[in-house]
């Protein structure tokens, strides 16, 4: 007998309106009449609540999906696993004995939750991410995280301070303890998202591909009975609502909501993560198929109705039997909490005992934490329906296939109209003082505070840390020369400028940055950060920036198999990013890529190595200042030029970059990313910790007699490289560089005088010294990440 | 079906800690046969082994205060038995914190609390901290120590929140910087103690990075060994020697796996005289690891 059944198909739509409210779910009116008219009834709450879940714009991707599938490219030969599952999955090294190594990434966002509880909205956001890479049946080796936040000096200084120290706070809280070593990130700033941050994080994981795991029932509860084992934290009602809450506009109820942020706990992850290693093993070694799953938005109805729908068959779950902390929770708040810290395994009968044992005993965890540990909450049915029972009656019940049902919107969009300019050209200007007010910018100026927070060396993989380098390396296989890269990027500049260029820009650095490690790019992951897809400007900028990503992933392409586009294998949406006075934030969408690279020894650091060595750019010199630092903090606008979008350029001088990587030139090497040219020649100087004590002298009697203004050639953000040979190979260097059709500019040398200095006609332009640059450098975010006591 | 450790390095692990596998990789290294130990096991299986080692991470949460709970879990009844009997005992980072906490060291008065590791007192910043550090080897009788040549520079990374060796009893500090129980004192990367941040990295007293018990088998150690074991973990942007090493093998993947500066605190169980023995190559990586166990 099902019971509670909430009257929807002969109310009117306010009634029915009153009745979602009340109830505190998000659907509109036509969704739940929808709901009803796939159950052929009225459904209950539970149903209704999961339905929330099920087709909140986090998961449903009811906006976004059919502009991903139709625009971003998925495809490649080395594509183990696309979007679709929680994380995605390439191969990167043959083992040896006919298996593959393969990568996992996974990259999502926590923005809301860390703007209204930002220790904890960035402590689950690393939660969740590992849990999506572990339940692939991986070892997490990395994450990276990827903010933004507002403007640190504007209107909304005090909030947004205090959000970025607990968001960072929150970040090394759970990544430090859990044991998963940081490999990047970056931060940037801007007024736009006083009222809306940004915490994207990515995830990194090892698996062998013959040991992935699925999350879906396996094929063999055909022929043996199945049992749905959930493991972990007792359920309450933390996080109850998490997806929807993610799905709305931040509208100032930041009160309200907090108990839509889930609370994390690290501690038990780690001794989650060994257990199940050790039950995964057990499994492998005893021959046994499982499925195996996080629990995540929607928690226990939407992770059992996916397992099962994946693999064909029915689930009865029976709330009775899962462990819940103290209290008592309504069947819909047990059925759909997102409590964090939980999995669910499909495990044969025969199995259930060991896996309890593994769980319960070896690793104690009913000791270990009050209420956790391993219970059967139910079993796979042959029969295609999901059954959820309470105290002996029904509470949900219908065919897994209307559970999983997806949503679709066709939403409309509309080109935003604004008109940008380039700003009045000034004459003589101050270069020293101009750069030294670009580095000293927060959104240039050193994060060396900020990673120094995170654990970068725990697993003993690192061979480039964050900060030492555009890419962190690690060298996953120890023993094994073959190395992974990766980066993250996304510049909100240009993207307001222009949506398209955005994402395609974000492409073509997040590829550059690991190229400029000698990685070769294998794949990308894309967190789209938007506004509210119902308003048309924000769905039409949503739009271009995933034309932009595809459009880059076509044109860089996959280097190691020419003919292949560069592909995407996992990402995440999140729209309604904007707060209580209902402007959006700027178009953020925000690449990882992940590079591999043969032989992780020749990944060098930015830093300046020897004296006497030869600085060249590979680049362009058209001198687009539009959206760069420069022009922000110096000319107080974005500008419009911003550079150009050309793919052939960015695949030859990428090509171009590794080739001599794999040579064994390069010494060092950087991409010229914000701040340009010159920021990037001073933080090579200065070094990832800012201990550099090698100059240069630049000349720039080597661009073309007719180049533009040199602040613009020195602060011009378009793409380019900056690498460090040692002299005598200029003949080689120009061959190559001349078969791949790219610029060369030879800048100078190496001095032994601590000091940067820029010539022109034989006349010195400015100079400066490197403990100024230092100082300058090394502190500019001081005040605003100073975890100093009573700050 | 429980292993047998006689002979071998046992690597406790309790609920929370984080740098079990890569501690068993890193005493592999050299050689020497390394296994974990779940905290739960039977403890008169460590009988028989050659050394035990705590490893770093966050034991039952840091409940409390970081390594309390696990100071007083029931294993260290035995492990109290066998340090006290002389069998080498290395706690790192949070098993330093272990040790203190349980009164192993400087054990003076055997398990009476005569330390703490506070949190550390750092310009600029509180809180988590985590870089490469050098440690200046200094003349002591610690077992763990002994392959290094006396004020040897030794770079090594920590990580930590509350590494900062203090104590208000300075007739006791006296003492065992008499026993020669500061086995390791933060430095520059030529060997000059300097007690300023970031040189001295947390506020320790003395600049303690290590302390040992008198006799010198049981060391707590706050940096992290087993992060500086092959020459690839080295930063090559690091000034001093062990900097200019890794930046000449840039390219020379051959030379990756090659010791690194903290391999030798496992060499010393070896062998007193200071010669690090050729590594056996890698065990490393945690899935590489456990799919060793499921095998074997």
């Amino acid at each position: 007998m099902l019971k509670g059944t909430i009257p929807i198909a002969d109310k009117t739509d306010a009634e029915v309106q009153d009745t979602l409210r009340g109830n505190g779910l998000n659907l509109t009116v036509e969704e739940a009449r929808k709901v009803a008219g796939l159950l052929g009834r009225d459904p209950t709450i539970v149903e209704l609540t999961i339905f929330n879940t099920m087709w909140s714009e986090h998961c449903s991707y009811k906006s976004s999906r059919k502009i991903l599938r139709d625009l971003l490219p998925t495809q490649a030969p080395n594509v183990v696993m696309g979007p679709g599952e929680d994380a995605g999955i390439i191969r990167f090294a043959p083992d040896g004995e006919g298996d593959h190594y393969c990568v996992v990434i996974a990259h999502e966002s926590h923005n809301h939750p860390s703007q209204v509880l930002p220790v904890e909205g960035a402590a689950t956001g690393i939660g969740g991410i590992v849990r999506d890479v572990y339940c692939m049946g991986a070892d997490v080796i990395g994450v990276l995280d990827p903010l933004r936040f507002g403007d640190p000096a504007g209107e909304n200084a005090a909030q947004t301070l205090a959000i970025a120290r607990g968001v960072v706070e929150g970040i090394a809280q759970y990544g430090n303890a859990l044991g998963v070593p940081n490999l990047g990130g970056d931060i940037l700033f801007d007024r736009g998202y006083d009222e809306n941050c940004l915490v994207n994080v990515v995830a990194l994981g090892l698996v062998k591909e013959s040991r992935i795991l699925r999350s879906r029932v396996p094929r063999e509860a055909g022929e043996k009975k199945y049992r749905i084992i959930l493991v972990g934290k007792p359920t309450d009602d933390s996080g109850f609502g998490g997806a929807a809450f993610a799905s709305e506009d931040l509208a100032g109820e930041e009160e309200a909501n907090r108990g839509a942020v889930q609370v994390p706990d690290p501690f038990l992850k780690r001794v989650l993560s060994v257990a199940n290693r050790q039950v995964l093993d057990l499994a492998e070694e005893r021959g046994f198929s499982i499925g195996f799953k996080d629990l995540g938005a929607g928690g226990i109805a939407c992770v059992t109705s996916e397992m099962a729908d994946a693999g064909g068959f029915g689930v009865k779950i029976d709330l009775d039997r899962v462990n819940v902390a103290a209290g008592s929770y309504p069947p819909a708040v047990i059925s759909c909490s997102e409590t964090q810290e939980r999995y669910a395994l499909a495990v044969p009968e025969e199995f259930v005992g060991e896996v309890l044992k593994v769980y319960n005993e070896d690793f104690e965890l009913p000791h270990l934490y009050h209420g956790a540990g391993a219970f059967v909450i139910g079993e796979v049915t042959g029969d295609q329906d999901y059954r959820i029972e309470s105290g002996g009656e029904v509470v949900c019940q219908a065919p897994v296939k209307v559970i999983t049902t997806g949503i679709a919107y066709d939403r409309s969009r509309k080109p935003r109209r604004v008109l940008h300019q380039e700003p009045v050209w000034q004459e003589g200007r101050s270069l020293r003082d101009d750069f030294l007010r670009v580095l000293a910018s927060p959104n240039i100026a050193s994060k060396n505070h900020v990673f120094r927070h995170y654990d970068s060396e725990v697993q003993g993989r690192a061979v480039l840390r964050p900060g030492e380098a555009d890419a962190g390396v690690v060298a996953p296989l120890p023993g094994e020369k073959v190395g992974l890269a990766v980066a993250v990027d996304g510049n909100p500049f240009y993207g307001m400028v222009d949506p398209y260029s955005g994402g395609a820009l974000a492409v073509c650095e997040a590829a550059r940055n690991v190229a400029a490690v000698g990685a070769v790019p294998a794949t990308i992951t894309d967190c789209l950060n938007y506004g509210n897809p119902e308003v048309e400007e924000v769905f039409w900028e949503f739009t271009e920036g995933v034309r932009g990503i595809g459009d880059a992933c076509q044109g860089i392409g996959l280097i190691s198999e020419e003919g292949h586009p560069l592909p995407v294998v996992s990402g995440n949406v999140s729209f309604y990013n904007q707060g209580e006075s209902g402007k959006a934030i700027p178009p953020s969408p925000i690449i990882a890529c992940v590079g591999v690279v043969e032989d992780y020894s020749r990944c060098r650091s930015i830093q300046f190595k020897e004296e006497g060595n030869i600085i060249y750019y590979i680049g362009d010199t058209e001198g687009a200042l539009g959206g760069s630092e420069y022009y922000r903090v110096i000319y107080k606008t974005l500008g419009a030029d911003i550079p150009e979008v050309d793919f052939i350029r960015e695949r030859n001088q990428i090509k171009t970059v590794i080739e001599m990587h794999r040579l064994g030139w390069i010494n060092s090497c950087h991409d010229t990313g914000q701040g340009g040219l010159l920021t990037a020649l001073a933080e090579m100087a200065l070094g990832g910790n800012g201990q550099g004590k090698i100059g240069l002298t630049l000349d720039m009697d080597e661009f073309p007699g007719n180049s533009p203004p040199v602040e613009k050639i020195l602060f011009s953000e378009s793409g380019g490289f900056v690498i460090e040979l040692s002299p005598g190979r200029e003949r080689e260097v120009l061959a190559l560089c001349a078969r791949n059709r790219v610029k060369l500019y030879k800048l100078g040398s190496l001095t032994p005088y601590p000091r940067l200095e820029i010539m022109s006609g034989g006349k010195r332009l400015a100079v400066w010294e490197l403990d100024e640059l230092r100082l300058v450098f090394m502190t500019g975010c001081l005040d605003i990440f100073g975890l100093r006591k009573g700050a | 079906m429980s292993k047998s450790f006689a002979g071998k390095v046992a690597v406790i692990q309790f609920p929370g800690v984080n740098c079990e596998y890569e501690t068993v990789a890193a005493a592999r290294s050299v050689g020497l046969e390394a296994e974990l130990f779940r905290w739960n096991l039977d403890p008169g299986l460590l009988e028989e082994s050659l050394a035990v080692v705590l490893p770093g991470g966050f034991s039952y949460q840091d409940r409390i205060r970081a390594g309390v709970v696990a100071a007083k879990d029931h294993i260290m009844d035995k492990l109290s038995q066998l340090a006290s009997t002389g069998r080498p005992l290395l706690g790192i980072c949070n098993g330093a914190q272990v040790l203190v906490e349980s009164g192993f060291i400087p054990g003076l008065h055997w398990e009476r609390v005569d330390l703490a590791l506070a949190p550390n007192v750092m310009a600029d910043r509180e809180g988590y901290y985590c870089n490469w550090v050098h440690l200046r080897n200094e003349r002591s009788p610690c077992a763990w120590t002994s392959s290094f040549r006396e004020e040897e520079v030794i770079p090594v990374p920590i990580a930590h929140a509350e590494g900062r060796f203090v104590t208000d009893d300075t007739g006791m500090l006296e003492q065992i910087k008499k026993n020669g129980q500061i086995a390791l004192r933060y430095c520059t990367s030529s060997g000059l103690v300097d007690p300023a941040f970031p040189v001295n990295p947390n506020g320790s007293m003395e600049n303690i990075a290590g302390v040992c018990n008198r006799e010198g088998n049981v060391l707590a150690l706050m940096p992290h060994p087993e992060r500086a074991t092959w020459l690839r973990q080295v930063p090559e942007d690091l000034e001093g020697e062990w900097g200019r090493k890794r930046k000449a093998a840039a390219g020379r993947n051959d030379r990756m796996e090659d010791e690194g500066p903290g391999r030798r605190f496992f060499a010393s169980l070896l062998s007193g005289k200071g010669a690090a023995l050729p590594g056996k190559g890698s065990a490393g990586g945690i899935s590489l690891l456990a799919e060793k166990e499921g095998r074997e």
